[in-house]
């Protein structure tokens, strides 16, 4: 009890730094430039068409049927609306279906980092034994047989033949245009000068979340994201005591990774970022999510341990959870200026859901139909 | 102490002429003399008894939808009794799965002469891994068996050691070992009953040996020269797409045939129009549309036949051989000596396989963090 005092005033402390930082040399929050495109990626309205026919098709799976748009479904967020998405058949995945939303502004894809675009993400996902588990080569060539795609492949990549790594650019251009529309937006209304834009409420909100909360320090920029890798003490996902096909993907995650074995041996819960750098002080660290379009894309951590916005912001008012190592403090903000907070997350969010149809696929053909 | 160690040294000479005697032999397909079953191999119980269960458990599939059973059922003679087999997924496949009796003995494995014969560790992982048959990631495959506490415990008592890849393809391995011929009435015969054939088998003995020149490929113990022909079988009209009505599973039979060129590097893979057999191994123009002979135990068991699965009896297999054509001249048997060579084909088949599917244990959950 002695200590008490000490550690409260110390945390004051560390909260008053940070958020003297935080005004100081923090990104400001901004509305969304177009996303950047890739030189060796440049779009066309032929490719991003083509990217949306390859996106929805379950040929770019192993069995056939495990689409990009199996775990991310325009009606459920471009995730899948659960804690931990959808496995392979005869699998269980192990994290949260991040929303496609947005996913043209970072700079490196999956929740710890793994891919450094989205080309390499798409084919990453398409490839995986518990997502998509195609074999390059045997999804190649399911799209060879398809003359619909053999003409727009010549079309759009000049080549005789589809070949895969520019089904992955096809896939990554139309995710570029799956992005949000400022107009909608509410803040981004706000920030354009419309006074009537966010409500009082929110714009509490967003003083707490640039100011005391200190949200900013971490949740900044346009993307309203630094793109970094925080431990923030997520407890493990309940699952991995409670159903064996996740235990399986657990250790399997850890083994075909490459961690070390004292570390194989040992893993109880999903290592984030560990898994690519193997460095001991980045083990559960995973990518500051975007905070765009929270409204659509619940449940919310990278193993989906919080349904809704109110969970999320009590968990940042405690400090975070055990084991953090993100500075993180108690926040001790009221019960109203909570909810001041979660109004203005709301007011990241666009008015109405992004939604997309699936486009007609096409047909497979005999090597009759091919000429030679 | 010089005495023995010249002894020893001439005993291994001797041994070493032998070996070389045997392999000029076995170099020499005509020279091979119809002979009795190759005596059983030893047998590492522990191992074969988890290679069965593993051979029937559909969790050795990326989607736990097939086990090596689904194409290689003892119900139907350790084939699947279709005349292409289905593959993984939604996809199919584009040749016959063989009946894998006396697997151990063979010389080659797969229609085209791709694996070694020697080694059952190496075919059993390529269809448990090649992503046309079980498109299984060995990583994942040895987290699912260590969460079956039964079989942490036959890996144990197989190998004193944990799941790993090496050891579930060698346990499979072993189990193929014990997949044998059972008292065919030709191994009978071979061993000296000469009442385990009929008048009419017999006859076909003499014609199979002699004007029909079978034995000219199927020789010795296996009744396969192990060695690799071009015989003019058809593909199957299944592959080649020519039903209009059947064209989307021949577009996926041929998807798997032209991903599994391309997966070996051959030559002009996309403008390939048949099964070009061999070829896929040395690339070279006169191994187009070679198979390895078949062994022909158990062949009652196993039809349809071919690589291509495109005779549905013996009786069509025998008329083909008549029938002659570029690569083999016909032959000219009477109807009776048609049905003798038949009746003596069918001598050739034992028992059907006792092995039944076994109960198969569940996951169980695991102490977290102690993996």
């Amino acid at each position: 009890m002695k200590k008490f005092p000490a550690i409260l005033m110390g945390a004051s402390v560390f909260a008053i730094a940070t958020f003297a930082l935080a005004q100081d040399s923090f990104p400001p929050l901004a509305t969304l430039a177009p996303p950047p495109i890739p030189d060796d990626n440049l779009m066309s309205p032929e490719k991003v068409a083509l990217g949306e026919k390859l996106f929805w098709d379950g040929r770019l799976s192993g069995n056939g049927s495990m689409p990009c748009s199996a775990c991310h479904l325009p009606d459920l967020g471009w995730g899948t609306g659960g804690p931990i998405s959808f496995g392979y058949p005869g699998t269980k995945h192990w994290r949260n279906s991040q929303t496609i939303l947005n996913s043209a502004y970072y700079n490196k894809l999956f929740w710890e980092g793994s891919a450094t675009s989205l080309e390499s993400q798409a084919k990453a996902a398409a490839g995986g034994a518990v997502a998509g588990n195609g074999d390059g080569s045997m999804m190649e060539m399911r799209l060879r047989f398809v003359p619909e795609y053999v003409s727009d492949f010549e079309e759009v990549f000049g080549t005789s033949w589809p070949h895969l790594a520019n089904a992955w650019d096809a896939i990554a251009a139309y995710q570029r245009t799956i992005v949000t529309d400022a107009a909608q937006v509410p803040f981004d209304r706000h920030l354009a000068g419309d006074i009537t834009a966010m409500s009082d409420a929110a714009q509490r909100g967003m003083d707490l979340f640039t100011g005391s909360a200190g949200c900013i320090s971490c949740h900044n920029g346009a993307l309203v994201s630094d793109q970094r890798f925080y431990n923030i003490g997520v407890a493990a996902a309940a699952e991995f005591e409670e159903d064996p096909l996740y235990q399986v993907t657990l250790r399997w995650e850890l083994y075909q990774k490459g961690v070390p074995e004292d570390v194989y041996r040992s893993g109880d819960d999903d290592l984030g970022l560990y898994h690519v750098t193997k460095r001991p002080g980045d083990k559960s660290k995973f990518r500051t999510p975007s905070l765009r379009e929270l409204r659509w894309t619940e449940p919310y951590m990278h193993n989906g341990a919080f349904a809704t916005l109110q969970d999320v912001v009590a968990f940042y008012n405690a400090g975070g959870g055990e084991g953090q190592t993100a500075g993180l403090q108690p926040l001790n903000l009221s019960d109203d200026e909570q909810a001041d907070l979660v109004v203005f997350l709301e007011a990241l969010s666009m008015d109405e859901p992004f939604l997309a149809d699936p486009p007609e696929l096409p047909e497979t053909a005999t090597w009759s139909e091919f000429s030679k | 102490m010089t005495g023995s160690i010249r002894l020893l040294r001439s005993t291994a000479l001797v041994v070493g002429m032998s070996a070389m005697v045997v392999a000029f032999a076995v170099s020499r397909a005509d020279a091979q003399e119809l002979a009795p079953l190759p005596e059983p191999q030893e047998i590492n119980q522990a191992r074969a008894d988890l290679g069965k269960m593993l051979f029937f458990d559909p969790r050795m599939s990326g989607n736990t939808a097939l086990s090596c059973a689904s194409c290689h059922s003892p119900e139907t003679g350790w084939g699947d009794g279709k005349a292409l087999s289905d593959a993984y997924g939604d996809l199919l496949y584009f040749r016959n799965a063989p009946g894998l009796f006396n697997v151990a003995s063979r010389n080659f494995f797969m229609w085209d002469g791709r694996l070694d014969g020697s080694d059952l560790g190496t075919v059993v992982r390529d269809m448990l891994t090649e992503s046309h048959t079980m498109h299984m990631d060995s990583r994942l495959a040895q987290e699912r068996l260590k969460q079956v506490p039964e079989y942490m415990e036959m890996f144990e008592a197989a190998y004193s050691a944990e799941p790993y890849g090496g050891r579930m393809y060698g346990a499979i391995g072993e189990f193929l070992k014990t997949i044998r011929t059972e008292n065919a009435p030709f191994d009978a015969y071979l061993r000296g009953d000469e009442s385990a054939l009929s008048d009419s088998a017999v006859r076909g003995l003499a014609l199979f040996e002699g004007k029909a020149e079978c034995s000219a490929c199927h020789s010795g113990a296996m009744l396969s020269d192990g060695n690799l022909h071009a015989t003019g079988v058809p593909d199957h009209p299944d592959l080649l797409g020519l039903d209009p009505e059947k064209a989307a599973d021949a577009a996926n039979r041929q998807i798997t045939l032209l991903r599994f060129y391309a997966s070996m590097g051959t030559p002009n893979y996309m403008n390939l129009r048949q099964d070009v057999g061999n070829y896929i191994v040395t690339k070279d123009d006169i191994d187009v549309g070679k198979f390895t002979t078949p062994s022909l135990w158990d062949v009652g068991q196993t039809a349809p036949y071919m690589h291509s699965g495109v005779f549905v009896s013996l009786a069509e297999v025998v008329a083909f051989y008549i029938a002659g054509n570029d690569r083999m001249v016909p032959l000219d048997l009477s109807k009776t000596e048609q049905a003798d060579l038949v009746a003596f084909l069918e001598s050739l088949t034992g028992d059907e396989p006792t092995v039944t599917e076994p109960d198969l244990p569940d996951y169980a959950l695991r102490d977290v963090g102690k993996n």
